[in-house]
């Protein structure tokens, strides 16, 4: 069987991408990062791929807002070729910024894949700032979002200062109805943070971190999976490991973000 | 045509920016706004037809979710307006980024001339405020004049068809470009020349550079160009050339030292070759890891067979003291291009930040341009822009406050990259330029910022310093060039490579030329962001995001098609020669011809009185000081210090796990709010090797002795190093000195010899501690002139000077991560112990500085002594005996075992009279000396008791105690030297203190 192959879009100041293919390679995919001119220009070709990402960064510095003008050149230069990818099978996922992107392109929430309409956003923190921290995170299990199946409870860092998850009640009644809502933040103990800093980091409505479409195959999310590649980059690893140490136990080496990418290889094995 | 485009929020949703900005007018002057709401303005300078403009408002700059936006003014329901927007020529990132949007959007160019500006225009509501309190809210928070330009409006004022206007910050300059020649008949003629162009010139260099010009080969070979006397080109590249920035004539100096005690004198020639030069090769003879110092733009080590890491640190004091934001955002941006100007390129792997500022609430009659509380949060959020929108983890800082830092802060930056040990089988760290190879300048475009730059800095900062150097970093462009440059390199294009920083093309063409043998560059091939600069401005324009590159012909297709591919300009200005001249051209006539050999002339060494007398000679003493009865209330007041609390409010801002490699982070602890000793990243995914990095600064010590200043900030690093885990071999440093001037003067200087004494000492310091601890310096600057003149209140001016400083950065190589350790005590249950002797060392200390005083007993390092308790830690750590390590530093061992307790979220018992201590002195120690003396060389680990034997016989012998325990109780119980109780104290409220001043990030 040939492996399943991952693109992770760069360029424009786009950033994460070397861990995120390092992800997906963890993951069993086979990743290649991927310049957006050479996309455009058609070097290559977005349907070669069955794998998606469009990664964390700070895309056009993301001044006028962030993902706005990476949406902007997408929709204008592949509009075709990402309806094409989405319409053919193919899984979309945007991490931070490349879930402002998805946002902002219209892919997500995505009622009606054609329309790219936009309907949500993803704002200023309420904080006030960038803020780098871990998050408790609660899935939903009834979700048709293919990268968080089987996964009710994670926790991953968040690094961004404009994450707030924000929609009028229409759309929210909507995306709850059809289950589009994937991982909300977390207190410690697995309920939702109710809206609560720090547990909430930006104010997101409904504590929203992320959402699919109704395929369930595009989804973004604003917490970094592959930063969590490693068993090392969780906060507590030293502690964690006196625990389990002391018991004789063992560890896996392999950081629970990695679950998420091979959902997603998973899905076409 | 002129549009100007107003986008807000939509009025119901809640406007953080607003809502951060109300916070810190409250923080700043204690006034309560109702509400601020913004108004984000993008000023269209463009051809676009109505219908164009119209479109492009619609798609791309007004999200329909949550944005109004409109051609005609927004505001409404406000009691005051402040519109702020840049100076002409100030670098406006999001406007260009807006023209090539539109450009983009439209499928074609930007027509010559198209521009973008934007400002904001910030609403107040609130009837309690005054136009004098609007002014000074413009003025000192909203709005720095060097770069900005504002107006205010009051309700009454706004005309709600006009709104601001069309304000248009477009540089326009009517000058056509000239070559001035400039004769310099006398000595004093070129001295008058120099005052009045700013050229900074010594006046030792004076004659030297006559006498070059009237030598009759030299003038043989101008005339053969076209050239007769001196042009304003070779006069400013001369300049630029000589500056103490770039050269480094203080620390190249001949210092006259004399111990004004005991009479005895020496002559110290040349400190760089002495105390840096001549250690590190030393050491790199010994050490095989040691792959590239002291020439290239950072020092390379060795990380594993296949790579190198490469790390460089500077300051940036002069531009964040007038402008924060721009100032230390240049400053990072800055640092991170020496790394991707290291070898043939290295690849970002991380960002590192110190600063050094004035009492954050001063309220004394000084006036400096910024007040501190503003400087700091302006360089900190400048670092914050810097790193994060480059994809460059930030993992790790420092923050000092001390008022002598008012008249200049400091702002330090560091980073560290990594690179293949070989690109297509070349060592890739070699590079050289070769005759016919193009040369390139990559990135940004030149203007008028950043001229005279480094001569400022060469100077102290005055009412005339031009504000002309302050520019604004521009982390979008340079990531892009980063990726791009990475590319070209891997395919093998980039014969040499090298940053334009400081004194821009002049220094990277100037010292690149001198590997190559020559060179000629076109000037007139340079692209500008605006037409009318001078010749002379281009060549030391110290514009950002510009990398000179060598490509040899062969390869300068493929490089421009990458370059094309990441939209990264590029230019061939150029060409590398052998004939040994440095020859600029403008128009197809040659403007300058220097020969290389020029810049190595004999030029005069410069020359230092240095006079030293010993902290008692000063009349420095211990304090009388009775012994504290209310150990818990001191230990409270100590945790909430400026210096010891909590600055989780700074990291917080900072990505600091972009690459996904963060192993051991800066914040620790079950609240992660709690600093490491040091940070361990895993620079490449597939390996289970990590790089450790620290940093450490001790200004206060330099009161008593400098040399005890320099030699516990390298100790303290080296141990903030191995309690994570690395190894005591494989240590590389490098050293930022910030001084204030050792010049002598009777009037504006008048213990410029004593401070030059001082810098001398610093210097040995350095050497002995680098040889004793077999570190090579990897990298290091040295900043000199940290000197202000603040008005006071009557008119008249003060001189303040910075304490002198260095701030000392330790890499080294971890060989399994998963070894790693942190701070804070893991299990109750678990043994405390301290390693290492305590000693009566308070002077400079936390403790000493809580009370008012300096005292006399500065800590102390004895590396020889040190050393085996050092193996005997790291092969602890390796086989993990211990579930906690954390060093002892400033506040001293009360501050920190409180620290590893408050971050378990359990409790530890303390006993003080188990606590190790140094035998020679023969006087007891009080409580308080024991919980506050800041001796070096300790420790403080916990242990699990089913390790006890294999410790304590681990460090059988070296000075270690038993001390305590960890218990379940989260409370600190403290027993001093006769068995009573000194504190029992939640750790709960102690914390509560040690986060007091804190910022509180959200409402």
């Amino acid at each position: 069987m040939s492996p399943v192959r991952a693109l992770v879009l760069t360029g424009f100041g786009l950033n994460c991408d070397l861990e995120t293919a390092y992800a997906l390679k963890k993951a069993g995919a086979e990743a290649e990062r991927v310049h957006l001119n050479t996309l455009v220009a058609r070097e290559k070709n977005l349907l070669d791929y069955q794998i998606f990402v469009v990664g964390g960064g700070f895309s056009w510095g993301d001044d006028h807002g962030a993902g706005v003008i990476m949406a902007m050149r997408l929709k204008h230069r592949m509009k075709d070729d990402i309806l094409g990818f989405v319409e053919g099978g193919g899984l979309v996922l945007g991490i931070c910024n490349g879930f402002q992107v998805l946002v902002n392109l219209g892919l997500l929430p995505g009622f009606e894949t054609r329309a790219m309409k936009r309907e949500v956003a993803l704002i200023n923190n309420d904080c006030g700032g960038f803020r780098d921290q871990w998050v408790h995170l609660a899935a939903n299990l009834s979700s048709p979002c293919i990268f968080t199946k089987g996964i009710d409870k994670i926790e991953l860092p968040v690094r961004h200062g404009e994450g707030k998850f924000f929609t009028e009640p229409d759309v929210l009644a909507r995306l709850e109805e059809q289950n589009q809502v994937i991982l909300r933040y977390a207190l410690p103990d697995g309920g939702t943070a109710q809206g609560e800093f720090p547990h909430n980091p930006n104010g997101s409505v409904a504590d929203i971190a992320g959402i699919c479409d109704p395929t369930g195959r595009v989804a973004g999310l604003m917490p970094h999976p592959e930063a969590f590649n490693h068993w090392t980059n969780h906060p507590d690893w030293t502690l964690q490991r006196e625990i389990v140490g002391r018991r004789g136990g063992d560890f896996s080496e392999e950081g629970d973000g990695i679950r998420i990418f091979r959902n997603a290889v998973n899905f076409f094995e | 045509m002129v549009a100007r485009l107003e986008i807000t929020l939509k009025s119901h949703l809640f406007d953080a920016e607003g809502a951060s900005l109300c916070r810190k007018i409250r923080d700043y002057f204690g006034w309560n706004p109702d509400r601020i709401r913004v108004v984000h303005i993008l000023t269209l300078d463009t051809g676009l037809s109505i219908d164009e403009l119209e479109s492009v408002r619609r798609e791309i700059f007004t999200n329909p979710v949550t944005q109004d936006s409109s051609f005609r003014p927004l505001a409404k329901d406000f009691d005051w307006a402040i519109w702020v927007g840049f100076r002409p020529g100030v670098r406006d990132t999001a406007g260009s980024v807006a023209i090539e949007a539109i450009s983009d959007y439209l499928g074609r160019s930007p027509g010559s001339g198209e521009s973008a500006y934007t400002s904001r225009l910030y609403l107040l509501s609130g009837d309690t405020l005054e136009r004098e309190q609007i002014d000074t809210i413009a003025r000192e928070l909203l709005a720095n004049d060097i770069i900005q330009q504002w107006r205010i409006y009051a309700r009454s004022e706004w005309n709600e068809e006009e709104g601001i206007g069309l304000i248009v910050p477009k540089v326009v300059l009517a000058h056509t470009p000239t070559v001035a020649e400039i004769p310099v008949p006398s000595d004093e003629a070129l001295m008058a020349l120099s005052r009045e162009r700013n050229l900074a010139l010594n006046p030792q260099d004076v004659p030297v550079i006559r006498n070059y010009f009237s030598r009759t080969e030299v003038v043989e070979a101008r005339k053969a160009v076209g050239l007769s006397v001196p042009t304003d080109v070779e006069l400013e590249a001369i300049s630029q050339a000589r500056s103490d920035h770039c050269n480094h004539n203080t620390f190249r100096g001949k210092f006259h030292y004399r111990d004004l005690a005991t009479g005895e004198s020496q002559v110290v020639d040349n400190l760089f070759k002495t105390c840096i030069e001549a250690p590190t090769l030393t050491i790199q003879r010994q050490k095989d890891w040691v792959v590239s110092v002291l020439w290239d733009n950072a020092g390379l080590a060795r990380f594993d067979e296949e790579h190198n890491y490469a790390i460089t640190g500077e300051t940036h004091n002069s531009p964040s003291n007038m402008e924060a934001y721009g100032g230390s955002l240049t400053g990072i941006v800055g640092i991170y291009r020496d790394i991707m100007g290291t070898g043939k390129g290295a690849r970002l792997v991380a960002g590192l930040y110190g600063y050094c500022v004035g009492p954050r609430d001063y309220a004394g009659p000084l006036r400096p341009h910024l007040h501190p509380r503003r400087l700091l949060d302006g360089i900190v959020e400048g670092v914050r822009d810097g790193g994060n929108k480059h994809g460059v983890p930030t993992p790790f800082g420092s923050l000092f406050f001390h008022p002598s830092y008012l008249g200049k802060c400091l702002v330090f930056v560091a980073s560290l990259g990594i690179m293949p040990g070989k690109i297509l089988g070349e060592p890739s760290d070699q590079k050289c330029p070769r005759p016919g190879d193009c040369i390139i300048m990559s990135g940004g475009r030149v203007g008028k910022d950043g001229i005279h730059g480094v001569t400022a800095s060469s100077e102290i900062y005055s009412a005339n310093t031009p504000a002309g150097h302050v520019q604004i970093g521009d982390p979008y462009t340079q990531k892009k060039m980063h990726d791009f440059l990475l590319e070209a390199r891997d395919e093998g294009l980039i014969t040499f490579i090298t940053d334009n920083g400081g004194g821009g093309l002049s220094s990277s063409v100037g010292e690149s030329a001198q590997f190559a043998g020559g060179a000629y560059v076109e000037l007139d091939k340079v692209p500008l962001k605006y037409e009318g600069l001078d010749v002379w401005e281009i060549w030391i324009s110290e514009s950002q995001e510009r990398m000179t590159v060598a490509v040899d012909p062969s390869h300068l297709d493929r490089f421009m098609e990458l370059s094309r591919k990441h939209e990264v300009e590029s230019t061939v200005i150029g060409y590398y020669k052998g004939d040994g001249k440095l020859q600029l051209a403008y128009d197809g006539r040659t403007c300058a011809q220097l020969d290389l050999s020029f810049f190595s002339e004999d030029f005069p060494q410069w020359q230092f009185d240095a006079h030293w007398l010993p902290p008692e000679s000063r009349g420095l003493q211990e304090p009388v000081l009775g012994e504290p009865r209310d150990y818990t209330k001191l230990l409270h007041a100590l945790l909430e210090s400026p210096n010891i609390c909590s600055r989780e409010w700074i990291q917080r801002q900072y990505d600091h796990e972009v690459q996904g490699g963060s192993v051991v982070k800066f914040l620790t602890g079950r609240e992660r709010d709690v600093p490491n000793d040091a940070v361990v990243l895993r620079p490449l995914l597939e390996s289970n090797k990590g790089l450790a990095v620290s940093q450490s600064l001790n200004p206060t010590y330099s009161v008593i002795d400098t040399y005890d200043m320099v030699a516990a900030s390298i100790d303290e690093a080296v141990r903030r190093l191995l309690a994570v885990g690395a190894v005591l071999e494989e240590i590389g440093g490098v050293d930022n000195f910030c001084w204030p001037s050792i010049q002598y003067d009777p009037v504006q200087n008048p213990d410029g010899r004593y401070k030059a004494a001082q810098l001398v000492r610093a210097n040995w310091a350095l050497r002995d501690m680098c040889l004793a601890y077999g570190i090579p310096l990897l990298s290091g600057k040295d900043s000199m002139y940290v000197d202000g003149h603040l008005p006071g209140e009557f008119g008249e001016r003060h001189k303040i000077s910075g304490l002198p400083t260095m701030q000392f950065t330790a890499t080294g190589v971890v060989s399994d991560v998963r070894k790693c350790c942190t701070m804070e005590a893991k299990i109750a249950g678990d043994l405390v112990y301290v390693l290492g002797n305590t000693a009566n060392e308070l002077g400079g200390s936390e403790y000493y500085d809580l009370m008012g005083y300096v005292g006399l007993n500065v800590p102390k390092v004895n590396a020889e002594a040190f050393w085996p308790l050092y193996k005997a830690l790291e092969r602890g750590l390796a086989s993990g005996l211990m579930a906690s390590c954390h060093g002892i530093y400033r506040g001293g061992l009360g501050v920190h075992a409180t620290m590893v307790a408050f971050a378990s979220h359990l409790g530890m018992i303390l006993d003080l009279a188990r606590v190790p201590r140094s035998s020679t002195g023969g006087m007891q120690l009080r409580d308080d000396q024991i919980l506050f003396s800041e001796s070096c060389g300790r420790f403080l680990v916990t242990v699990s008791p089913s390790r006890q034997k294999d410790f304590e016989s681990l460090f059988k012998g070296l000075p270690y105690a038993l001390v305590g325990k960890i218990t379940e109780e989260p409370q600190l119980v403290i027993k001093g030297e006769g068995g009573g109780i000194l504190v029992q104290e939640p750790l709960a409220l102690l914390k509560r203190s040690w986060r007091q001043f804190t910022q509180v990030d959200a409402d």
